[in-house]
């Protein structure tokens, strides 16, 4: 029966008996581990296909979406981080090979007639596999992805003539996003997959037109017997040995690692990202250091471009000078190039380790890359339905942080510490725990220090009080954890409400607060009649330190129950929504409170 | 065995090892769906709906369920999950009101009223239903989906429903996990 089936699809398909030619292809000088290099590339490179078919279920390309489908892969999925980190490594795996296949093939002098075909087809190939490297590399649409992706995209820019327009095109517009994603992902799963199929097909025809390369001086007709060595399955044996080790590397890579990287998503503004091209680009990226700006477009295509011009011109070049010299100065140049881009490379990595700027910038986008993947997996965060690049505009710790960084520590400070530990002429007060009980005790126990007023004078009713005081001690503490309490009044409390609430005027620390900060600050106005007020002008304290109050201070803090009294250029400046969004102030007031997931 | 055999045995076991370790993974990352997930705390809490006196006895209204949302890696706040319909009863029967789920039992679409206004309908494939939601002809295969409901302790009770999906085609209420 099973014979019969196999006529059946023989007299059809003629498939048994192409396959069994395969597979009975004579081996003159019996199998090799030289010749494992093309099928262990072609075995990576259908592991490549597989995982990626498997992502591609999974995957959302997208500005809002590529990056936390990614996520979703590579943390949530059953196994996808297996998945995801055979490609990544896989990817790189092929690099390698593609990189030894080709070597090994020039050292051989496979490039001589009648392989010359072939061999250009491998060059393409080779083309075909860096196209795949460089649109995989953003699929994520994290910082890593994201700036690797611009850097390469603008030095193909910068080639005379046609490069702005190459570069338009491919990106999807002048601006990277969602068009960019979708015709990466396209090229990357669809365009270069159908030409890598036309093209490999085409060598492995070639291959089995001319057969493997026998080393010199291998027997050409059989021995007396027949042929002994078949390529299935003496050859295979070694092919399946090698395989095996190389995807046993590639899980070891994986399980070492965890899975593959996954930076913090792209940010387009974050102003010091430290950005890199995979390790096999980097001795291009080493190299371009060497050129000036404006000659970009030399070292990064000019150069690999004579390189691959050269080699494509190889097996013509072979009919005019004499074939031993070509194949020894080809030879001499593929250990000059390999050398240099070996020492490129290292020279990459030692600078990199020996920057301190370099090692800084690094650091704090390993903290953003954590924090990202804390808040993605977080229950009560998560990505947020406008998409990943909202992530950190929702988390005070990072969105609270920079924007302070950016629109309050010109004057503040944070402990002391002004924009990333530079000295800033001072003068505001220290933020860092402001509001709290303890910072308020600290003012009511030295106003005039530099955490308080101590760096705007001017500003000098608390230091003037300080001096006249009677409160003891235990009554500056039993104010300082009244004050406290004002962070607490509500968004539509009115000061009635306020007053009439469990633990407010009945707290140890009123009648104080009443006789002696009340002989300046007024509490919801003068017509409140709390206080008396008015002996200097001081800022009205209903529901200081509380959202709503930290909100009007970043908006009008010159209003009349604010800081109006001081001369207009000792006021602090105003922050109008349409510079600071509500949704920002909630953020830094949140930040300096120490409300976020930790 | 011979050196050729032992080729040959190599080749298929180590052929079929890496093939193997490539395609568990895989397997398991297209059966993800499959996983239970872990305590989606949104499913147990009830949702609360309307005040009990405005629902006016034995006259069917319905109310949109919205709750956060996790769809994959997307947590949405407050997002359109399904919709129940609440059924106030006469005094003294208990319990006071009953919410049906307005997802047809049969295929899921989402089921209305009835032209007579007795009961409920379901326009994709005539699914009947009576004013209590039992099957008015075969197509069903089980009654509507009841949920339960909590009342508060207020004077005017607030109306809270306890917002589930079960499995289409089943004869009996299966959770959808």
């Amino acid at each position: 029966m099973r014979k019969l089936i196999a006529d059946w699809f023989e007299d059809r398909a003629g498939l048994g008996s192409r396959l069994r030619s395969m597979r009975e292809e004579h081996l003159p000088a019996g199998p090799r581990w030289g010749y494992v290099c093309g099928s262990a590339l072609l075995a990576v490179l259908l592991v490549q296909a597989f995982t990626g078919l498997m992502m591609m279920t999974a995957y959302s390309p997208g500005t809002p979406t590529a990056w936390g489908s990614v996520f979703f892969i590579e943390k949530q999925m059953w196994m996808g981080w297996l998945v995801r980190g055979l490609h990544h490594f896989g990817a790189q795996t092929v690099m390698v090979l593609a990189a030894v296949h080709l070597l090994q093939v020039l050292f051989a002098g496979a490039y001589r007639a009648p392989r010359e075909l072939n061999w250009w087809l491998g060059l393409v190939l080779l083309g075909l596999l860096v196209g795949f490297g460089h649109t995989g590399y953003q699929l994520p649409w994290d910082q890593k992805g994201f700036w690797a992706t611009k850097v390469s995209t603008n030095i193909a820019g910068g080639a005379p003539v046609l490069g702005p327009y190459v570069k338009t095109v491919v990106v999807g517009g002048v601006d990277y996003g969602n068009q960019t994603l979708t015709r990466f992902y396209g090229m990357h799963v669809g365009i270069l997959p159908v030409l890598l199929t036309i093209t490999l097909a085409a060598h492995l025809a070639l291959r089995y037109r001319h057969g493997l390369k026998p080393p010199e001086g291998a027997p050409t007709e059989p021995p007396p017997g027949g042929w002994t060595a078949t390529y299935f399955p003496d050859q295979t044996f070694r092919n399946s040995l090698v395989v095996v080790a190389i995807v046993g590397l590639l899980f070891g890579l994986v399980f070492w690692h965890g899975g593959a990287p996954l930076d913090a998503p792209a940010d387009p503004s974050s102003p010091d990202y430290p950005a890199r091209p995979e390790w096999y680009f980097r001795f291009l990226y080493q190299m371009l250091k060497y050129f000036p700006g404006h000659l970009e477009w030399v070292g990064s295509i000019v150069v690999p471009g004579a390189l691959m011009t050269t080699l494509a011109l190889l097996p013509l070049l072979d009919k005019v000078i004499p074939s031993r010299a070509l194949h020894f100065l080809a030879c001499a140049g593929a250990f000059a190039v390999v050398g240099g881009a070996t020492f490129l490379t290292i020279q990459s990595f030692v600078e990199d380790a020996r920057s301190e700027s370099f090692q800084a910038a690094r650091k704090k986008a390993d903290a953003e890359n954590a924090r990202a993947l804390f808040l993605a997996s977080h229950p009560d965060f998560g990505v947020p339905p406008e998409g990943s690049n909202y992530l950190f505009r929702h988390d005070p710790l990072t969105r609270g942080a920079a924007l302070m960084e950016k629109k309050c520590l010109s004057c503040h400070v944070m402990g002391g510490k002004g924009p990333e530990g530079d000295e800033n002429a001072q003068a505001g007060s220290d933020l860092k725990g402001f509001g709290s009980l303890a910072w308020i005790r600290g003012l009511l126990e030295n106003p005039g220090s530099d955490a308080y007023f101590g760096t705007s004078p001017e500003n000098d009713g608390m230091v003037e009080w300080k001096k006249t005081t009677k409160l003891t001690a235990e009554q500056l503490d039993q104010v300082a954890e009244f004050v406290a309490g004002f962070a607490a009044i509500g968004e539509d409390q009115t000061v009635d409400d306020w007053l009439n609430t469990e633990g407010v005027a009945d707290h140890p620390g009123y009648d104080p607060f009443v006789k002696d900060c009340g002989k300046c600050h007024y509490v919801g106005g003068a017509a409140s009649e709390i206080t008396e007020g008015g002996d200097r002008d001081a800022p009205d304290l209903f529901a200081w330190g509380s959202p709503r109050w930290f909100r009007r201070m970043v908006r009008q803090p010159s209003h009349d129950s604010l800081y109006g009294f001081l001369e207009a250029d000792q006021r602090m400046p105003a922050s109008p929504p349409d510079e600071m969004s509500d949704h920002d102030v909630s953020m830094i007031y949140r930040y300096l409170r120490g409300d976020y997931l930790k | 065995m011979n050196r050729r055999d032992f080729h040959r045995l190599g080749t298929w076991a180590l052929g079929g090892l890496v093939k193997l370790a490539v395609a568990v993974p895989a397997v398991a990352f297209l059966l993800n769906p499959l996983r239970k997930k872990d305590g989606t705390p949104a499913a147990e809490a009830f949702e609360a709906l309307v005040p009990l006196s405005e629902l006016k006895v034995g006259e069917p209204r319905s109310f949109g369920i919205v709750r956060d949302q996790v769809d994959a890696w997307v947590k949405y706040p407050r997002e359109p999950v399904g919709s129940v319909w609440l059924i106030r009863q006469p005094e003294g029967v208990e319990p006071r009101v009953v919410a049906l789920n307005a997802e047809c039992p049969h295929l899921g679409c989402a089921v209305g009223r009835s032209a007579d206004g007795e009961g409920f309908y379901c326009p994709c494939h005539s699914s009947a239903f009576d004013a209590e939601g039992k099957p008015m002809n075969r197509i069903p295969p089980r009654p509507m989906d009841a949920l339960e409901v909590e009342l508060s302790q207020d004077a005017d009770p607030i109306v809270s429903v306890k917002f589930e999906r079960f499995r289409p085609l089943a004869t009996e209420k299966i959770p959808l996990a």
